[in-house]
C-alpha cells in the first residue's frame, strides 16, 4: 500500500508527462509557456511529496523558490511574446524561422 | 482507506486529466481557466501533504498572480481567430503519446521505484515511516509556516536574497523587452 506522498510522486510524474507533451506538440508559443507552468508545478508536487517522505521542511522551501523563478519566467516570457507579436504579427513557432540553419 | 487518501487520489487524477484537457484547447483563455483549476487542485494536494504554506502560496502566487499575468497578456495580444490554427491532436501525435506513456510507465514503476527506495534508504528512510530526526521538525503540523520561515531565513538566506535580485532583474528585463522602441523607429525613419 502506497502512502500519500508516494502517490504524490507518481502524480507529479504524470503531470510532468502531460506538460512535456504540451511543450512538444503545441506550435503556439503561448501554449508552450502555459505547459512550462505545468512542468514547474509537477516539480513542485515532487518537492513537497519528497519533503513529506523524508520529513524535512527543505522541499517546501525549495518549492517556494521554484515558484518565484516561475513568476520571473512568466514575466520575461510574456514580455518576449508581446515583443515577438509586435515584430512578426504571429505567435506560431513555425513562423519564427529567421534563425533556421 | 481513509478520506484523505481518496481525496488525494481524486485530486491528482483530476489535475492530470484537466492538464491534458488544457494542452488541447484551441483558445488560450479557456486553457488559462483550466490551468487555474489545476493549480487549485494542486494546492489541495499540498494541503493534504500538510504543507500548508505551500498550499496558500500556490493559490496566491500561481492561481492569483501568475495566471492574472497570463490572462492579461492573452487579452492584450487580442489574437484574431485565424491566428489560432490548432486543429486538435493528430493520429501521429496520438501514437507517439501512447508509446511515450507506455515507456514512461515501465520506467517509472520498474526503475524509478527502485531508485527512489535506494535513495531514501541511503538517507535513513524505512518504507512507511519517517526518519526519527525529522519528525520533530515536520510534524508540528500547526506550525508549518513557522518551520518554513525558520528554514528559509536561516539555512536558505542567501538563496532567498538571490531570488529577490532575480525578480528585480526580471521586472526590469520584461519592461525593457516589451516597451515600444519609439526612439529607434524615429532614427530608422
Amino acid at each position: 500500500m502506497l502512502t500519500l506522498p508516494e502517490i504524490g510522486l507518481y502524480f507529479s510524474f504524470l503531470l510532468f508527462l502531460v506538460g512535456l507533451a504540451g511543450v512538444m506538440f503545441r506550435k503556439n508559443i503561448l501554449f508552450m509557456m502555459v505547459s512550462v507552468e505545468i512542468l514547474l508545478n509537477a516539480a513542485n508536487l515532487a518537492f513537497v511529496s519528497a519533503s513529506k517522505i523524508t520529513g524535512t521542511i527543505d522541499g517546501q522551501v525549495v518549492m517556494f523558490f521554484v515558484m518565484a523563478v516561475a513568476a520571473c519566467e512568466a514575466a520575461v516570457g510574456l514580455a518576449l511574446i508581446i515583443a515577438l507579436y509586435r515584430t512578426k504579427a504571429s505567435i506560431e513557432a513555425d513562423d519564427l524561422k529567421a534563425l533556421r540553419g | 482507506m481513509d478520506l484523505n487518501f481518496i481525496a488525494f487520489v481524486v485530486m491528482g487524477l483530476a489535475a492530470t486529466i484537466l492538464s491534458g484537457v488544457m494542452i488541447t484547447r484551441r483558445w488560450p483563455v479557456s486553457a488559462a481557466m483550466v490551468l487555474i483549476a489545476v493549480m487549485t487542485l494542486l494546492a489541495g494536494m499540498f494541503g493534504l501533504l500538510e504543507a500548508h504554506f505551500a498550499a496558500a502560496a500556490q493559490i496566491i502566487v500561481y492561481a492569483g498572480a501568475i495566471m492574472v499575468v497570463f490572462v492579461f497578456v492573452m487579452m492584450l495580444l487580442n489574437l484574431p481567430p485565424e491566428e489560432l490554427r490548432y486543429g486538435g491532436v493528430t493520429w501521429g501525435e496520438m501514437v507517439l503519446i501512447s508509446l511515450g506513456v507506455l515507456v514512461a510507465i515501465v520506467l517509472g514503476t520498474q526503475v524509478g521505484q527502485g531508485l527512489l527506495t535506494q535513495g531514501l534508504e541511503s538517507m535513513g528512510y524505512a518504507p512507511g515511516q519517517t526518519p526519527a530526526h525529522a519528525k520533530s521538525l515536520y510534524f508540528a503540523a500547526d506550525e508549518n509556516v513557522k518551520n518554513v520561515a525558520a528554514t528559509m531565513f536561516v539555512d536558505y538566506l542567501w538563496a532567498f536574497e538571490l531570488v529577490s535580485f532575480l525578480i528585480l532583474a526580471a521586472v526590469i528585463g520584461s519592461i525593457v523587452i516589451a516597451k515600444k522602441r519609439s526612439a529607434e523607429n524615429a532614427n530608422a525613419a
